[in-house]
């Protein structure tokens, strides 16, 4: 029987792992702030952090390119 | 023919060679995942990290008595613990005659700090900070030292009194008058 393969787009693995860097440097810039005493920006690395991985995640799992039929 | 490492390593997974860019894909959003859960947890903490600077906690401290502040001559310095017996600081008077504290962790891996030669230095990975304001010169340490509140009473003794807020984006005067800046600058 004859089914679509279906696939991640490079472009999406590429978008997946360009976010991953800024979420590593921004944990790195948040947890130096906090060493510092500055915990005023948390609450905003958070939801920019979540939002980040909600994108990722929605690639990660619907993103898909159909390449045909399989042999 | 079988590979020379395939006979050295004779392992049989069943599913060796098939991790697809999907679940590359699907790995990296769970570590992006992870990097949003460790935000929060620093985020639901409300207590500071371990060694990490805590302005906050000022009006709550007890003052620490840290002797005549004659006895401290220029270029001199000396140790004292703060809010408990695992913080450390340093009290060191300037060049200028200015009397300074800093706790004494390197803001770089944590090593205690000392004063020599007119600079705190971190013996450790060879890191040193200006005495004036405990910003970093040169070494791996990027960020300055916590400095602690110093109060001279009318009987000539010095007090550490609090911690003082490590500069900020809203006083870039302070971080543009850094040494370290400058001297990139002007290179």
């Amino acid at each position: 029987m004859n089914t679509p393969r279906v696939r991640i787009s490079p472009a999406a693995l590429g978008v997946i792992l360009v976010l991953l860097v800024i979420q590593l440097y921004l944990f790195e810039t948040v947890l130096g702030a906090v060493l510092d005493g500055q915990r005023s920006v948390l609450p905003g690395a958070f939801f920019v952090s979540l939002a980040l991985t909600a994108i990722s995640l929605f690639l990660a799992f619907r993103s898909t390119v159909e390449h045909g039929p399989k042999e | 023919m079988t590979t020379w490492w395939r006979r050295a390593f004779p392992l049989e997974l069943a599913e060796e060679g098939h991790f697809s860019r999907r679940e590359f894909a699907r790995f990296l959003a769970v570590v992006s995942a992870g990097f949003t859960a460790g935000i929060g947890y620093l985020w639901w903490r409300k207590k500071p990290l371990e060694g990490a600077s805590d302005p906050e906690a000022g009006p709550k401290e007890l003052p620490v008595a840290l002797g005549l502040a004659a006895d401290l001559q220029p270029g001199q310095s000396r140790l004292f613990k703060f809010r408990d017996a695992h913080d450390a600081c340093i009290l060191l008077r300037t060049p200028k005659g200015e009397l300074r504290a800093y706790r004494q962790t390197c803001t770089h891996l944590g090593c205690a700090v000392r004063y020599a030669e007119e600079r705190l230095e971190c013996p450790c990975h060879r890191g040193f900070f200006e005495p004036d304001r405990g910003f970093p010169v040169q070494g791996p340490p990027s960020r300055p030292l916590a400095a602690i509140a110093l109060e001279v009473r009318p009987d000539g003794t010095v007090w550490a009194v609090g911690e003082l807020p490590k500069p900020t984006l809203e006083t870039l005067d302070r971080r543009a008058a850094c040494p370290r800046e400058k001297t990139e600058v002007t290179a």
